[in-house]
């Protein structure tokens, strides 16, 4: 049994240490906002939060999480305040919509220390997969959030 | 505004027939088909369990709730059907709450006579008889209103959900008036809101399905959980048409005969042991030494020897390419796509003694229900198949292979389960789109005539390999967006030959149209360039007699100035496809040309879907198809090697990024013309745009797909 911090909650987790965080948070915790995509850290759907960084969650042990802050979509805001929601449903950005949890981690960790970066640092930083092909919109998304 | 999805533990609306009506205070009305008019009135009784046949639910409490009978699986639908049904309700948009319908025979989709999703056909399919749902209720509204007041129906006026008698201050809100309007006849012909007065259809209403979508609350087909239920994984045999030849017994293994299911504690678990489990196989000869060398060779042998059934045949092609001045004789080669939905195939299955519950982010919902009624051997009405999100369809969740192991697996391992296929049977147990080789023949003569057009496509048939038709028979799949074309050819003959690979084959986003465009448009652009014409004006001369295509073509040539010179280093192309009923040019302008890739800066796009049902989603479904496409054309290839795609994951499966993705502009024409699909027609001109300028550019002209083989598929950050 470990203690696993997720979005400021303290939660107890019985599972094998070696299990990846993605499958801790989605099965055994029961977050499943956090999307399981490729499972080999390509595709992005199962970005998260740890120490404000972006990582992937599919291939980040159990063991590597514990004693981090985790924070997954559910903590940037439950009541869509957060400005990168508020920007994604302005923009309409979303289309299926899976991909959008690791998308707006992957925002936020790049907004953190660049508050308002341009086309071409988003190109740069952002490279989650999106099937739906939402990219437009989601560039249109971060300079909106960028001015909230 | 507010949606409902199907939480897994949640209760869901249930409503009965007219038995109850009035005792909840609630009018509910079914779908007025064409033909007999459906007098059904079934009223709103929480608790009551049975079958639901209904779009519009009023509570006394003036809650609106409309329930959108098809998949979303990012199209927008459920925005766009509401908005279809709102509008002659006439009701305060602002208290209407969307929920994802049941499976039930009353939604049937009119396109294809059963629920389901796809074809782009749902807005076509369902436009006119939700309107007059919409209508019908609205009018029994105003006649319960009418009879309240003792006035005749015309003395009232309706807005937003309040009736006004007119002359006075009297209103009455339709949660007042809702048990009394269930009362009413139900009108047959009901007057639908003239075009001028609408406030719901054409405008850009902000998608009732996204706040979901940006907290993680929306729950999608791999995000259920039951309580009790255990994780399934799935092991697919080494080589298609592969069965089980042995495998050790262990409670935790389920034997499926095509294919073993594993079952643990977490998703995790059961994927680590699924591909750590020792299976004997039994492949198919034929199977274990198909590669992809072999299935072209055996191709390029069809094109020439055939049997070829005719799709289309005007005029005398062969015998017209005698007056041709100038010919063209070019083959494209299509490999093998896969869909690549971002949520991986799942379905979780809770089976009782007496009942069965599937939950599936399924495109075919009423197929669901039956394949669970006859696995399981319990009757339709027993069966429940509750929609979730699809994180994306793209025509694979049409299949019911995946909802077929779930409900084998429920059945032998009698505990609630969930089954999540790993990305690396997702890719290597696809439904891919048909690898195709097609030639194309055409003659010119000396004024630039199309006096002849002979094309052949060889692929294997989507809809034989499904059951559908007989093998041997024409496939429409296969020729679709080769016949029909608008272009005014003196004669054509359009045929295919059927390619008995055993590659599973399926639906991919656009079907034919994605392969079928490409040869077409590419054929139409090396015309104009033996020509020695512009391709515009090429187009310009074969859509003479069909002037809705070309506004189209003049709209998007016109947003691209085309005409004007490329800036250096830049090049244009041009294509144009009728798909689903729906018209799109795009004109791209690319530059940078590399190894493994083409900057791709802009795309102009002009799109006549007859009416622009919500335009802000009619411009991400072009969005959408662009990159699609893009992906296709560009880079996606499933190789075979013996009886197997060698692509297991994303990391050989190059997709367009954030860094690909062009400015794209879209000119929506509503034409008034008959209402076609937008799901799928923003994909099949693009790959073809994308050629033409880059021959362009770069003076090659891709007829091999994709333009960069073996480009790496990308990783992290």
């Amino acid at each position: 049994m470990v203690t696993l911090n997720v979005n400021g909650q303290a939660y107890q987790v019985n599972a094998d240490l070696g299990t990846p965080l993605l499958w801790v948070l989605r099965d055994i915790i029961g977050l499943t906002g956090t999307k399981y995509g490729c499972g080999i850290e390509v595709c992005g759907a199962c970005t998260v939060l740890v120490n404000g960084e972006a990582e992937r969650s599919c291939d980040m042990d159990l063991s590597e999480a514990v004693g981090r802050k985790i924070t997954t979509v559910e903590g940037l805001s439950t009541d869509n305040s957060h400005p990168l929601q508020k920007a994604w449903i302005a923009q309409q950005v979303p289309q299926c919509g899976y991909c959008q949890s690791g998308m707006l981690m992957a925002c936020a960790s790049m907004m953190k220390s660049n508050p308002n970066p341009t086309d071409a640092e988003i190109n740069a930083e952002i490279n989650n997969i999106c099937v739906c092909g939402t990219y437009q919109r989601i560039r249109a998304g971060i300079h909106t959030a960028a001015k909230l | 505004m507010t949606i409902e999805t199907p939480v897994p533990t949640a209760e869901k609306t249930q409503v009965s027939r007219r038995g109850v009506l009035g005792s909840a205070g609630a009018l509910m009305i079914g779908l007025v088909m064409p033909g007999p008019a459906r007098r059904e009135m079934i009223a709103a009784a929480a608790g009551v369990s049975a079958s639901v046949n209904a779009w519009v639910q009023i509570a006394s409490n003036e809650t609106v709730t409309l329930f959108i009978s098809c998949a979303e699986m990012g199209q927008g639908i459920m925005t766009g059907l509401a908005q279809i049904l709102a509008e002659d309700l006439m009701v305060d948009w602002t208290k209407v709450r969307v929920v994802a319908a049941p499976t039930d025979a009353v939604y049937n989709n009119p396109a294809f006579g059963m629920q389901a999703t796809g074809g782009s056909s749902a807005v076509a399919g369902y436009y006119t008889p939700l309107r007059q749902s919409g209508a019908a209720a609205r009018d029994m509204l105003l006649a319960a209103a009418a009879q309240t007041w003792g006035v005749t129906p015309s003395q009232c006026t309706v807005s937003n959900g309040v009736v006004t008698r007119t002359g006075t201050t009297q209103t009455l809100t339709y949660g007042q008036l809702a048990a009394l309007a269930a009362t009413m006849p139900v009108p047959t012909n009901p007057v639908l809101t003239p075009d001028n007065l609408l406030r719901l259809i054409g405008k850009p209403i902000k998608r009732v399905d996204l706040p979901l979508k940006v907290n993680g609350k929306a729950v999608y087909g791999i995000d259920v959980r039951v309580p009790g239920m255990v994780y399934a994984a799935i092991k697919h045999p080494p080589a298609y048409g592969g069965t089980v030849a042995s495998v050790a017994s262990n409670p935790n293994v389920v034997n499926l005969g095509n294919a073993v299911a594993v079952v643990a504690d977490n998703t995790w678990k059961a994927i680590q042991s699924a591909r750590s489990l020792s299976v004997q196989w039994t492949i198919p000869s034929a199977s274990s030494s198909m590669t992809s060398a072999s299935i072209l060779t055996q191709a390029q042998q069809l094109m020439t020897s055939g049997p070829a059934l005719v799709a289309e045949t005007v005029g005398d092609a062969a015998g017209n390419m005698g007056l041709a001045t100038k010919k063209l004789d070019v083959t494209y080669q299509f490999p093998f796509l896969a869909h690549a939905c971002m949520e991986p195939l799942n379905c979780t299955v809770d089976l009782k003694t007496d009942s069965c519950t599937v939950w599936a982010p399924t495109q075919a919902q009423t197929l669901v229900q039956s394949t669970a009624s006859t696995i399981t051997g319990l009757p339709i009405s027993a069966i429940t198949v509750k929609p979730t999100f699809l994180g994306g369809g793209l025509g694979r969740k049409f299949e019911l292979d995946f909802i077929t192991q779930a409900l084998q697996i429920a059945v032998a391992i009698k505990k609630p389960v969930k089954l999540t296929w790993s990305r690396e049977e997702d890719f290597s147990n696809d439904w891919y789109r048909p690898f195709a080789l097609v030639r194309v023949q055409a003659g010119l003569d000396a004024n630039n005539n199309v006096v002849s057009w002979i094309y052949r496509n060889v692929s294997e048939s989507i809809l034989a390999q499904h059951g559908y038709i007989d093998h041997g028979v024409e496939d429409s799949q296969a020729t679709e967006g080769a016949t029909g074309l608008s272009y005014n050819f003196m004669s054509r003959l359009v045929d295919w030959v059927e390619h008995p690979a055993t590659v599973p084959v399926g639906f991919w986003r656009s079907v034919g149209n994605s392969i079928n465009a490409y040869a077409v448009e590419s054929a139409i652009d090396e015309l104009a360039l033996l020509a020695g014409i512009d391709p515009l004006a090429l187009r310009q001369q074969l859509l003479v007699n069909d002037p809705r295509s070309l506004a189209v073509v003049n709209a998007a040539a016109q947003m691209a100035n085309w005409g004007t010179p490329p800036a250096s280093g830049h090049a244009r192309g041009i294509a144009f496809c009728n798909s689903f009923g729906t018209l799109v040019c795009h004109v791209v302008d690319v530059s940078n040309p590399s190894k493994y890739s083409v900057r791709v800066n802009n795309v102009w796009t002009a799109v006549d879907c007859g009416r622009a049902i919500n335009p802000n989603q009619v411009e991400a479904q072009i969005q959408g198809g662009i990159i699609h496409g893009m992906t296709g054309a560009l880079w996606g290839q499933i190789p075979i090697n013996k009886g197997m795609s060698t692509v297991k994951n994303f990391s050989n499966y190059r997709m367009a990024r954030m860094s690909d993705m062009p400015k794209v502009q879209v000119q929506i024409i509503n034409s008034g013309q008959p209402i076609g699909g937008m799901g799928e027609p923003g994909v099949p001109p693009i790959g073809p745009a994308i050629a033409a300028a880059y021959y362009r550019l770069t003076g090659t002209r891709v007829r091999n797909l994709p333009f960069f083989p073996g480009a790496p598929g990308g990783g992290d950050s």
